[in-house]
């Protein structure tokens, strides 16, 4: 089997891993792309649209966020590297990386959780699945 | 008090792009020049290389006049990698040139710009002048700090301007 052959199965492997563990459904939240030469966005009288695209299948890798005192909970959340590669060509990015950085962050359930780290598990030169580390909103924090 | 953020960020950033065209930064897949007001962007817990960025820390109202004055502190932060093909070894130069500019642009005469509004800017809508001026002190650059490849700088700069009737 090719390195090819080899690294699709090891992302087919990782899917039906997460669907086994749970498969969560959540909404990456994209930012349109900015106004060239707007003041306004510039200036945070305007304010850019957002995109929910799904993505599935995730889970959350604790079932608990690492909480402290004062300090905004922490997760890590498992992405189906296929499904990120699906919306990097549907969107046109040029890389998963890109893709990830521009995102403002995730919707799960009715909360928005900030992406603070991505980083990415690989077999055969190829990711099979990554892992976002999310940051809860501070107005949670007790 | 909001018009003098404006209107300060306003001059700065096309005195800064003057002085180096170049120093740029992508945002949201736009290209702009490099210098941003945090609290205007979305919030992101990556901070942008090789950029100015501008944070408003302090505020002071003298209402002892007919129009109160409005003290304001800046905080202008902007930190460098260095160039990764050199190994980084250039960081200090780059951080130089950067305090260079932000100094150049500050310090160039005039001190002051004429208070804008730019609340109803829109497609056709230009800013409206207001009857007074925005002015500010000369920049204070704070000392460098050094965390593994990273060098950055915290430079404050007084800005002042008069409360206008009716002005937020």
């Amino acid at each position: 089997m090719s390195d090819l052959g080899r690294s699709s199965s090891a992302a087919r492997a990782a899917d039906v891993l997460l669907r086994a563990m749970g498969g969560l459904k959540v909404m990456l939240r994209m930012p349109a792309p900015a106004v060239p030469a707007d003041v306004t966005e510039q200036l945070g009288i305007a304010t850019p649209t957002f995109q929910d695209l799904p993505l599935a299948p995730v889970v959350y890798r604790k079932a608990r966020a690492t909480i402290a005192a004062g300090v905004a909970a922490k997760c890590e959340l498992l992405v189906s590297a296929t499904a990120v590669e699906a919306i990097v060509g549907s969107l046109a990015f040029s890389s998963a990386s890109v893709l990830l950085a521009a995102a403002y962050g995730i919707l799960s359930g009715d909360e928005l959780l900030e992406i603070v780290a991505v980083s990415e598990e690989q077999a055969f030169g190829k990711p099979y699945v990554y892992r976002l580390l999310l940051r809860a909103p501070l107005r949670q924090v007790v | 008090m909001q018009n003098a953020k404006d209107t300060f960020y306003v001059m700065l950033q096309s005195r800064l792009a003057a002085l180096n065209p170049s120093r740029t930064i992508v945002v949201r897949g736009v290209v702009r020049p490099g210098t941003l007001v945090a609290e205007n962007e979305l919030p992101t817990g990556s901070v942008p290389v090789d950029v100015f960025r501008m944070e408003w820390t302090g505020l002071q109202v003298n209402s002892a006049a007919s129009l109160p004055l409005v003290t304001m502190e800046c905080s202008i932060v902007y930190c460098t990698d260095g160039t990764s093909g050199d190994g980084g070894m250039d960081r200090g130069r780059l951080l130089a040139g950067m305090d260079a500019e932000l100094a150049s642009a500050l310090g160039a005469e005039p001190h002051t710009a004429q208070k804008m509004n730019y609340s109803a800017v829109g497609t056709g809508v230009a800013p409206i002048a207001m009857g007074t001026n925005v002015f500010w002190a000369d920049p204070i650059f704070g000392a460098v700090t050094s965390m593994d490849e990273r060098l950055a700088r915290t430079s404050t700069v007084q800005v002042f301007a008069y409360q206008e009737a009716g002005e937020l």
